[in-house]
C-alpha cells in the first residue's frame, strides 16, 4: 500500500473541521497515557524477572550452620574449617566462575535490621555464608553437589533461591499478563472509538463523497483523505499522552525505590524500554491511521 | 475485436426498469443504444425520469432490473474499483451543481485530474486554461459558494470537461447562464463531440434543440423515443 501524504491541509473533504477531533485528540491522550504508563509497568516487571531469572539460574547460597556444641570456640572453628573445605571445593568446579565467603561485617549488616547495631556475630552461633556464583549457561546438578558437600562439610546445607523466587516470578508473571491484557484493551477501545467517529464523519460528509465517488474517486483515495488526518490526531493525541506519562512514569519509580529489600529496585527500565516509551507516539498514529483507513474502505463498500 | 458489431456501442441499455424503493417503475423496459461520438438531447416533461436516465449513465444508480452496459461492461457485474475507472471517462454537469461548497472554483475544476493523480503543475495549467474560456478567471479562488448560481453552473461545466471525458451527460446545463454564454457553452460541447466525445443533454430550451439538429431522447410514459431532428410532433411536451 502505498500512502500520499500530500500535505495535512484539508482537500476535499473538510475533515479539520470535524467536531470530533478534539474528542479523538483526547481520548487518544488518555490512552496512550495510561498505556505508557502500564507499559513501563511491563517493561519494568519483564527486567525484573530477568534479573531474577538469572540470579536464579547464575548463583547459589551455601550456609554452613554451627554445631549445636557447649564449647562456642570449637564449634567456630569447626564452622570455619567447613566454611574453608566448601570454598576450596567449590573454586575448583569448572561450572563456578566466583565463590564469595561473606565476612563477618557483611553479615553483620545483614543482621542490623533485626538485631540491632551491637551485636557481635561471634558471639553467636550464625550461620557462615558463602555467595556463588555460576558461569553463564553452566548446568550443575544441584543434587550431587549437595552429596558432595555433605561428605566435606556435613554442616552445609544448600539453597538455589528456586524455591522463594518461583513464587515471585509467578506472581511478577501474573501481574505481567494483566498488564498485557490492559494494554489490548487501550489499544481496542481507542481503535472502537476511532471507529465510530470515522463512521459519524463519513455520515456528516456523505454528499462531499458522493461527489468524490461521481469524479471517479476510488474508495482507498477517501480513505487516504481519512487516514492522514486521524494519523496526524493519532500523533498530536500520543505526544500529549506520553508527555504527561514521563513524570509519571519517574514518581511511581521514585516511589517504588522507597521500598526497602532490593526486590522492586531491579525493576529499572532499561534505554531500550525508553525508546519503546518514546515511540509511542508513532504506535498511536499507525493504529489510528490503519483503524480509520480500513473503517472507511469497509464502510464505503457498502455504498455503489 | 475490430469484427465487434457492438464495438461503437458505449452505452447501452436493454429492458431497463428503475425504481426507488417500493415505489412505482419511473421507467419501464427502456432499450437505448447510444453509439460513441454520438450527440443526443434528453427530453420530456418534469417527472418522466430524465434525471434517473441520466443517473444509470454515470453510473451512480444501478437499474431496478434490465441490463445497463457501459464502455462494453454490464455494470451489475462491474466491481467498485473499475466503476471508479469508468466514472473518470464520464464527465456530468449536473442540475443542481453539486460542487464543492468549500472549496474554491479552481479546487473544483481541479477534481477530477486530483482524482486521478495528475501532477499540481499540469492540473494548474490547464484548470487556469478552462476557467479563463468559461470566464471565471478573476474568482478562481473564491468559495465556490460565494459565487453567483450562472457561475457555478459554469465551474460545474468547466469540472465536467476539463478530462476531456468520452462521454459528457450535462442535465439543464444552460439554465442559469446569461444568454450571450449560453451559445458559447454549448459550442464547447458541440466541439468536444466532434473530438469523439458522446454528448448527452437533457434539457427543456427548445430554442436550444431547434438551433442545434441533434436527435432527442424522448420520455414518455416511462418509456424512451429517438425523435431526429425535424421530426418534432405535437404531442411531444418539452
Amino acid at each position: 500500500m502505498i500512502w500520499k501524504f500530500k500535505s495535512l491541509r484539508d482537500r476535499e473533504l473538510p475533515l479539520s473541521k470535524d467536531s470530533s477531533n478534539l474528542f479523538l485528540k483526547v481520548m487518544i491522550s488518555i490512552s496512550v497515557f495510561l498505556f505508557s504508563v502500564t507499559l513501563a509497568g511491563v517493561l519494568s516487571i519483564n527486567s525484573m524477572l530477568v534479573n531474577w531469572n538469572s540470579s536464579i539460574l547464575g548463583s547459589l547460597t551455601v550456609q554452613i550452620i554451627p554445631e549445636n556444641s557447649v564449647d562456642k570456640e570449637k564449634a567456630r572453628n569447626e564452622t570455619i574449617i567447613q566454611e574453608q573445605r566448601t570454598v576450596a571445593m567449590l573454586e575448583a568446579m569448572p561450572e563456578v566462575q566466583k565463590v564469595t565467603p561473606l565476612t563477618d561485617e557483611q553479615l553483620q549488616r545483614l543482621l542490623k535490621p533485626w538485631l540491632g547495631d551491637d551485636i557481635k556475630t561471634q558471639d553467636l552461633p550464625i550461620p557462615r555464608l558463602i555467595d556463588v556464583r555460576l558461569k553463564p549457561g553452566a548446568d550443575v546438578d544441584f543434587n550431587i553437589l549437595a552429596q558432595k558437600l555433605a561428605h566435606i562439610a556435613p554442616q552445609a546445607s544448600l539453597d538455589n533461591h528456586k524455591l522463594w523466587l518461583n513464587k515471585l516470578i509467578n506472581f511478577a508473571a501474573g501481574l505481567k499478563m494483566l498488564a498485557l491484557a490492559v494494554l489490548m484493551l487501550v489499544v481496542c477501545v481507542t481503535s472502537g472509538a476511532i471507529f465510530y467517529t470515522t463512521q459519524t464523519s463519513l455520515g456528516l460528509h456523505k454528499d462531499v463523497i458522493e461527489i468524490l465517488h461521481l469524479m471517479g474517486a476510488k474508495d482507498t483515495y477517501i480513505a487516504q483523505q481519512y487516514a492522514v488526518r486521524t494519523a496526524w490526531l493519532g500523533g498530536i493525541g500520543g505526544v500529549i499522552g506520553v508527555a504527561i506519562s514521563i513524570p509519571v512514569i519517574f514518581l511511581i519509580a521514585h516511589l517504588a525505590q522507597q521500598i526497602e529489600g532490593g526486590i522492586i529496585n531491579e525493576a529499572n527500565l532499561s534505554t531500550g524500554a525508553w525508546i519503546i516509551i518514546l515511540s509511542l507516539p508513532l504506535f498511536s498514529s499507525l493504529v489510528a491511521m490503519q483503524t480509520a483507513y480500513y473503517t472507511v474502505k469497509r464502510t464505503l463498500e457498502r455504498m455503489m | 475485436m475490430a469484427n465487434n458489431p457492438k464495438k461503437d456501442i458505449i452505452i447501452e441499455m436493454e429492458n431497463v426498469g428503475i425504481r426507488y424503493g417500493r415505489g412505482p417503475e419511473i421507467l419501464s423496459n427502456v432499450n437505448l443504444s447510444l453509439e460513441r461520438g454520438s450527440f443526443h438531447f434528453l427530453t420530456g416533461r418534469s417527472g418522466a425520469g430524465k434525471t434517473s436516465l441520466l443517473s444509470m449513465m454515470y453510473l451512480a444508480q444501478k437499474p431496478s432490473r434490465g441490463r445497463v452496459s457501459v464502455f462494453g461492461n454490464n455494470v451489475n457485474f462491474t466491481n467498485r474499483n473499475s466503476l471508479a475507472m469508468f466514472r473518470r471517462r464520464i464527465g456530468v454537469v449536473f442540475q443542481d451543481f453539486r460542487l464543492l461548497e468549500h472549496t474554491s472554483a479552481f479546487d473544483n475544476v481541479a477534481l477530477p485530474l486530483r482524482v486521478c493523480g495528475m501532477g499540481e503543475k499540469e492540473i494548474k495549467k490547464r484548470v487556469n486554461e478552462l476557467l479563463r474560456w468559461v470566464e471565471i478567471d478573476r474568482s478562481t479562488s473564491a468559495l465556490t459558494s460565494t459565487l453567483s448560481g450562472g457561475e457555478k453552473q459554469r465551474v460545474a461545466i468547466a469540472r465536467a470537461v476539463i478530462n476531456r471525458p468520452d462521454i459528457l451527460l450535462a442535465d439543464e446545463p444552460t439554465g442559469n447562464v446569461d444568454n450571450d454564454i449560453a451559445p458559447k457553452l454549448m459550442k464547447l460541447f458541440v466541439e468536444l463531440n466532434r473530438l469523439g466525445t458522446t454528448v448527452v443533454i437533457a434539457t427543456h430550451n427548445e430554442n436550444l434543440i431547434r438551433d442545434f439538429k441533434y436527435p432527442c431522447i424522448h420520455l414518455k410514459n416511462k418509456g424512451l423515443s429517438i425523435v431526429k431532428p425535424g421530426e418534432r410532433t405535437d404531442d411531444m411536451e418539452i
